[in-house]
């Protein structure tokens, strides 16, 4: 069995935005040497997302879009507000990026691939996507991989 | 038109200057009381672009005699400043250092920065202290402006009472032609403030005030409901400054919240450039 972690740093450089990691995601596969086994990808952070979609550039501006529709940041005056929008003691500063956390979980933080013989499998028009709801920021972005070399299994 | 300016940032978080000098991790989680992330400093330049900022003043705190500590060096605000273009570096100095005078001239003749910084919450100082005047007759005689910490402070162990606006009643009446800019509209003591400012035209506020719910409501309820907006329009344009308290307040989220206002766009030009560049002496 192998088990190989790897750690990446995406740049996002708007507020909302989507970076395809299915490039970085199947190189680790290849460096790591899992032929057959599952791949693992997850954000190190609560407000962003790891998403599987269609590669077109129309989705990636929907979903954040859609996402924020249904948590704004800054709610319509007179509807609902956040009980995050207060002073976090612990942070030096104060909480008001709850609609950010919240699409956060609706997006979800992490996804998992079956990987045979070397490849991730997925549809052919599938890509796992870092998303982006409070950028510019530096991210983390963690992956594991876990399974049988080509060696292992011949 | 020209990009606007943020008159009020701390580059606590930059990744580049803590790889340089360990002690600024220290610095940011404990002395100026920040949890977030380091980051790259391309970062806050992106959320610039974002938000419509040319550039930044950047600032230190020399709290050596309070809590053994500086938030930056004067050297190191240079050192971050010489990594961006869009970086304009203030100093800070320890009033209770005698030889503060003297630092000060140093840090504007020598390494070039434009302006003091000074937190009297972090610090431990009234402003209206007789220890601190040799500090701003300095300042005054070297044509910088002061950037004085008011109203409530983040950091444990930083009291508000050093913050009340009337502890700088002496200092503007005492050097009417020192520019010093209140920073986060003394909130929350904003009509204190704004009186001091409607009384002495060489107070200015700045924009960074945020203790509540989100930045647009906040503002609109200091600016809109503590005081009226008009107040801002129609007296204190040329006196309001936009300035973000980055990290502690993204650039981006302040910026919204200033041009949700309603301001004119006249004011909001002179909020987010016009004032700085004045205050800066018009080299921006």
């Amino acid at each position: 069995m192998i088990i190989r972690s790897h750690k990446i740093e995406v740049i996002s450089r708007k507020e909302f935005e989507m970076i395809d990691l299915t490039p970085m995601v199947e190189q680790f596969l290849r460096e790591c040497a899992v032929a057959n086994g599952m791949v693992f990808v997850m954000t190190a952070h609560t407000t962003s997302s790891i998403v599987i979609t269609e590669g077109v550039e129309c989705l990636e501006r929907d979903i954040p879009l859609h996402l924020e529709r249904l948590a704004p940041k800054i709610p319509e005056p007179g509807t609902f507000g956040y009980y995050h929008n207060r002073i976090l003691d612990f942070d030096g500063r104060l909480g008001f990026n709850a609609g950010d956390h919240l699409k956060s979980v609706l997006g979800g933080v992490s996804a998992m691939f079956a990987v045979e013989n070397g490849e991730l499998l997925k549809g052919s028009r599938q890509r796992v996507y870092f998303v982006e709801y409070d950028g510019p920021l530096a991210r983390t972005v963690y992956l594991q991989a876990m399974g049988e070399s080509a060696e292992a299994q011949a | 038109m020209k990009g606007g300016i943020d008159f009020h940032t701390h580059p606590v978080l930059a990744r580049e200057m803590v790889a340089r000098h360990p002690e600024l991790e220290r610095a940011a989680r404990e002395t100026y009381f920040i949890g977030n992330n380091f980051q790259p400093l391309e970062v806050m330049l992106l959320e610039f672009d974002l938000c419509g900022i040319d550039k930044a003043v950047v600032v230190p705190v020399d709290a050596s005699t309070s809590r053994n500590a500086t938030v930056y060096t004067n050297d190191q605000i240079v050192e971050v400043c010489a990594m961006s273009d869009r970086l304009i570096g203030f100093a800070s100095v320890d009033p209770h250092d005698p030889g503060a005078p003297e630092k000060l001239h140093h840090a504007v003749a020598t390494l070039g920065l434009r302006g003091l910084k000074l937190s009297p919450a972090m610090q431990q100082f009234y402003a209206d202290d007789p220890l601190a005047f040799p500090v701003y007759e300095k300042a005054r005689a070297m044509g910088i402006p002061i950037l004085f910490h008011a109203g409530m402070s983040w950091q444990p162990g930083s009291k508000l009472k050093y913050g009340h606006p009337l502890r700088f009643e002496d200092v503007a009446a005492a050097y009417p032609d020192l520019n010093i800019v209140l920073a986060h509209l003394a909130w929350p003591w904003v009509v204190d403030a704004v009186a001091l400012a409607l009384k002495y035209p060489n107070v200015h506020l700045d924009t960074s005030a945020l203790y509540f719910d989100n930045p647009v409501d906040f503002l609109r309820y200091a600016m809109t409901q503590q005081v009226p907006l008009t107040v801002f329009e129609r007296s204190l344009r040329k006196q309001l400054v936009f300035g973000s308290d980055n990290p502690r307040i993204e650039t981006k989220a302040m910026a919204m919240a200033v041009r949700s206002l309603g301001l004119s766009a006249e004011c909001l030009e002179l909020v987010f450039r016009g004032n700085a560049e004045r205050l800066l002496g018009g080299r921006v």
